[in-house]
This record gives C-alpha cells, sequence and structure tokens, in this order.
C-alpha cells in the first residue's frame, strides 16, 4: 500500500503544471502537499487518482481503492447525507445488493458519529454548513475502506476546532487502514498534527522534500518563506509566466 | 511590429475566429459522438436502472406536458384559424380535418413537442450536468468507482427516446382537437365532418412514421443536452455557455433528423 511517482509531467495548454515530479509514500504515512494557489496541488492527486493522465513519467499505487476528498466537497446535491454516504455501496456494480437498508443505516451512522455528526442522515448538502459539508465528503470517500487516501485541502475555510476534529480524523483513519494518505493544505495546523512528510511545490518543480519536523525547523528558504508568510524570498508571489 | 500589425487586421481575426468555431464544433461532435458510444453500450446490454428509468421518465414526460401540449395546441390553433374560413370559402371545408390530420402526424406535433421538451428538459438536464461538472461531483463520482455515464446519462437518453412518442401523440391529438373546435368556431365546421375528414388524413404509415421519428428526437435531445451538459468545465459561466450550446445543438440536430425521416419515408 504505497503511491510511487516518478518523474511525473502534466501540461494544460503548453503549460507546464508539474515538471519533472517524484516521491513516494508509504503505507500508514501522511505526505502534506504544499505551495501557492496554481501550484499544481489538485492536479497531483487528480492524476493519481485516475482523473486526469499525465503527460509522461510514472505512477504506481498498490492494490486497493483510492480515495479522495475534494477541495469543495463535491457532494452530490440531488442526495440526501444518508444516500450520500451509501452511494458508493449502493451503486458500485460490485457492492449491489450487498447491503441491507438497516446494514446502510448503521454504516452511514457509525461514519457520521467519528466525524463529530449524528442525526443530519435526511438532510440535504444545501442545507448543511460548509465544514458538515466537508466531513459529510469525508465519511463518503472512507466507506468503501480504501487503501489510499487523498485529501484536496480538507480543512481549508473551517474554524480551528473543526480543523481539529478533522486532523485527528486524518490521523485515526490513517492508523486504522493502515492507509497511505496525502493531504493538500495551506494551514500549519494541519501540517504540523496530520503530516509525516512535505513536499513544496513552486512553478511545478519540488522546491523541498522532508519530514515534517525538517520543514518546521525551516531552514530551506521556500519552507521558511511559507512557514514565515513571508513576501520576501525565493518565491514571487505575482507569478507572471 | 510588422507581426504585430498582421495580427490586428480583420480577416486574419476573422479566421482565427472561425478556427476556433469550427474546432468548437468539432469538439463539442465528438464528445457527443463519444458519449453516444458509451450509452449505446450500456443500453444494448440492458444494463439500465429502473429506478432511475422510471423517475427520469416522469421527468422528461409529465413535467413537460403543459408546456409541449400548449405549444402544439395554439400552433394547430392558429394554421386552423387561418386555413378554415378559406378552404370553407373555397368549398374546401370538407378537407380541413384531413389536413389537420396530415399536417400535425407528418409534421407539426413531434418538431414542435421536441421545441418543448428541448426549452423544458433539454436545458434543465445540460444545467444540471454542467454544475455537477464544475463542482466536482462528476470528478467524485468517478473517484467512487460508479460510472457517471451509466447513472446519469443512460437513464436519462433511454427515458427521452420512451417517453417521446407518448407526449408526442398525445399532443397530436389535443392539438387535432383544438383545430376541430377552432374550424368549427371559425368556419362552421361540423364535429362530424371534421372528425370524418380526419380519419382519412390518419394514415397508418404516418403515424408510425412519426412515433419512430419522435422517439428519435427524445433520445437525440436528451443525449446532446446531457453530453453537453457532462463535458463542462470552469465555472458559472460555462454552465450558460453549455446550456446553450446544448439548445442550439438540439434544436439543430431535431431539424435535421426531421429531414433525414422525411427523406427516408417520403421521396
Ligand atoms: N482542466 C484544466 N485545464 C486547464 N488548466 C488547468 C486545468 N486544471 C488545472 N489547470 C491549471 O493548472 C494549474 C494548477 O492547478 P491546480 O488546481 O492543480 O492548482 P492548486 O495548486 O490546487 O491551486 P489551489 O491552491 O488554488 O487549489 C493552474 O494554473 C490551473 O489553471
Ligand atoms: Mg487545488
Amino acid at each position: 500500500m504505497s503511491i510511487i511517482v516518478q518523474n511525473l509531467v502534466k501540461e494544460f495548454e503548453g503549460k507546464k503544471v508539474l515538471d519533472d515530479i517524484s516521491f513516494t509514500v508509504n503505507s500508514g504515512e501522511t505526505l502534506g502537499v504544499v505551495g501557492f494557489s496554481g501550484s499544481g496541488k489538485s492536479t497531483i492527486l487528480k492524476l493519481i487518482c485516475g482523473l486526469l493522465y499525465a503527460d509522461s513519467g510514472k505512477i504506481q499505487t498498490t492494490k486497493g481503492d483510492i480515495a479522495m476528498t475534494f477541495q469543495y466537497s463535491a457532494l452530490f446535491d440531488f442526495l440526501n447525507v444518508f444516500e450520500n454516504i451509501s452511494f458508493p455501496l449502493v451503486e458500485r456494480p460490485e457492492f449491489k445488493g450487498k447491503y441491507s437498508k438497516k446494514d446502510l443505516e448503521r454504516i452511514v451512522a457509525e461514519n457520521l458519529k467519528i466525524l463529530g455528526l449524528k442525526d443530519i442522515e435526511d438532510k440535504y448538502p444545501s442545507e448543511l454548513s460548509g465544514g458538515m459539508q466537508k466531513r459529510v465528503s469525508f465519511a463518503r470517500a472512507i466507506v468503501t475502506k480504501p487503501s489510499i487516501i487523498l485529501y484536496d485541502e480538507p480543512t481549508a475555510g473551517l474554524d480551528p476546532v473543526s480543523s481539529t476534529i478533522i486532523e485527528d480524523y486524518i490521523v485515526s483513519l490513517k492508523n486504522e487502514l493502515n492507509a497511505t494518505c496525502m493531504v493538500v493544505t495551506h494551514q500549519l495546523s494541519t501540517i504540523k498534527r496530520a503530516t509525516d512528510k512535505i513536499i513544496m511545490l513552486y512553478k511545478g518543480k519540488i522546491v523541498f522534500k522532508g519530514t515534517t519536523e525538517e520543514f518546521l525547523k525551516a531552514e530551506n528558504p521556500y519552507a521558511k518563506q511559507f512557514i514565515d508568510a513571508a513576501i520576501e524570498g525565493p518565491m514571487d508571489i505575482l507569478q507572471e509566466d | 511590429m510588422s507581426e504585430y500589425s498582421l495580427k490586428n487586421t480583420l480577416s486574419y481575426r476573422f479566421l482565427r475566429q472561425s478556427a476556433k468555431d469550427w474546432k468548437d464544433f468539432l469538439v463539442t461532435f465528438g464528445n457527443i459522438g463519444k458519449d453516444f458510444n458509451r450509452v449505446i453500450k450500456y443500453i444494448l446490454r440492458l444494463e439500465i436502472d429502473a429506478n432511475k428509468l422510471i423517475e427520469q421518465s416522469s421527468r422528461f414526460a409529465f413535467d413537460s406536458l403543459p408546456i409541449t401540449l400548449t405549444i402544439v395546441s395554439m400552433t394547430a390553433i392558429i394554421i386552423s384559424m387561418q386555413i378554415s374560413p378559406e378552404l370553407v370559402k373555397q368549398g374546401g371545408g370538407n378537407f380541413i380535418g384531413m389536413m389537420s390530420a396530415i399536417v400535425m402526424t407528418r409534421e407539426l406535433s413531434a418538431i414542435m413537442s421536441g421545441f418543448a421538451i428541448i426549452s423544458m428538459i433539454g436545458s434543465s438536464f445540460a444545467s444540471e450536468l454542467a454544475s455537477m461538472s464544475v463542482t466536482d461531483q462528476i470528478s467524485a463520482m468517478k473517484v467512487l468507482r460508479v460510472d457517471p455515464v451509466k447513472y446519469l446519462i443512460v437513464p436519462r437518453v433511454t427515458a427521452g427516446f420512451i417517453m417521446m412518442p407518448f407526449v408526442v401523440i398525445l399532443s397530436s391529438f389535443v392539438g387535432l382537437f383544438f383545430a376541430g373546435l377552432v374550424a368549427n368556431i371559425t368556419a362552421g365546421v361540423s364535429a362530424l365532418n371534421f372528425t370524418t375528414s380526419m380519419w382519412q388524413g390518419l394514415f397508418i404509415k404516418d403515424i408510425m412514421v412519426m412515433l419512430l421519428k419522435s422517439a428519435f428526437f427524445g433520445g437525440a435531445i436528451a443525449l446532446i443536452s446531457c453530453s453537453c451538459g457532462y463535458s463542462t468545465r470552469g465555472g458559472a459561466k460555462d454552465v450558460g455557455i453549455s446550456t446553450t450550446k446544448a439548445v442550439v445543438w438540439s434544436f439543430l440536430a431535431i431539424a435535421f433528423l426531421d429531414w433525414i425521416f422525411a427523406i427516408l419515408f417520403y421521396m
């Protein structure tokens, strides 16, 4: 259960968004991906879960389900919370008819409980707050017990307490499933609490690769600029290209 | 400098825009073809979810019915209003029912119902799928290993193909009823006269062709609308663009199909 990425290149309309990216994540490990907006973080996750195809390079993932949570939840707005979370168990061809209504109710309630939610099964996504939508989308993503979990900005736009709930959840879920995880984030709290290693992207390249401790020591000038939230530094915020 | 001025000439910009339009056209055409291919595979294997088919069928047929019946009836009323007094004056009062029947079954009820369905159902299919796509709901579905083509598009296209003939046959009846009523009011054509004449204008062949044609109209409208929505990328503005595209392409498609059916069956 691991992810191995080698010499990954992805272009959009002639512009190299990812240029020769290599890294590995082992099972039981969480890799944090940081970088400015537009640096290709979401693109990496989409390549790994097969939503996009690479122009060159190799992605190897060991067998098992890959789950991904999206930056803006991506809950099905025509289904209620119960139907959203049970969606893969009900609709995936290999699971069709395998779970009774009772099973599903139990599984959904359990998953909601771990995320600090209850009695919202009948609500529609538009009736939930952003943080609740995010948590419901996590429950939906992991209901099939995936071996690889990719989180795209799981804590963006959440209050500190909700963030902590989610960070702890990412860690405990990883331990429970012995999963391989990647977390795209801009938040230092998430980096500190939920990741083991970090890669940092800038202009399509990896400019920092190391453990979270090394990252937080800020000896790398790129890491330092990110942590200090400094305008001055090796990275030009007003990227022109 | 010279390059700069060349790029500013009207003809350069015109050619460039035309090239872009052509590319858009081909891309849309390709998307529709690709989606058709995937949809037809599921349909031929009869992998159609019954519940979703029923849900989409009722939406396709019943939600649009008030608009469809109104548009078809209004067309029938106006035509009858225009020709009934003239025909009666020329001594052709006995042909009004027959003419109405021929006009309705061969052309009007299918195409007018098609227009109504495009505006009611096609546009909603397109905007629905487009907004799902730009909010990553379709990507999420793929990651959850549920094929969005099977889950979203197959039931809609099947519903369109199955339900459109019902919509059209119903709207023909209602249209003919109003045509007769108006012929009676404006030209004094009796109900008996109208119906007797009408029966002479209803040919089995016309009705069969009408039903077949409308099934293809319904399938095409649903497929094109879903495909345009499904392939949307970007944001709210692109949802609008895709919806417009779905409507325009559906209009063109049924006009084209209508022509093909006319050639196949009436030449
Ligand atoms: N489908 C696409 N077509 C064209 N360009 C794209 C597409 N997806 C992403 N891009 C471009 O690729 C670049 C990287 O996008 P990506 O979404 O991966 O950034 P990100 O690092 O996740 O940014 P953010 O922090 O804002 O989420 C951006 O410049 C974006 O415009
Ligand atoms: Mg992103």
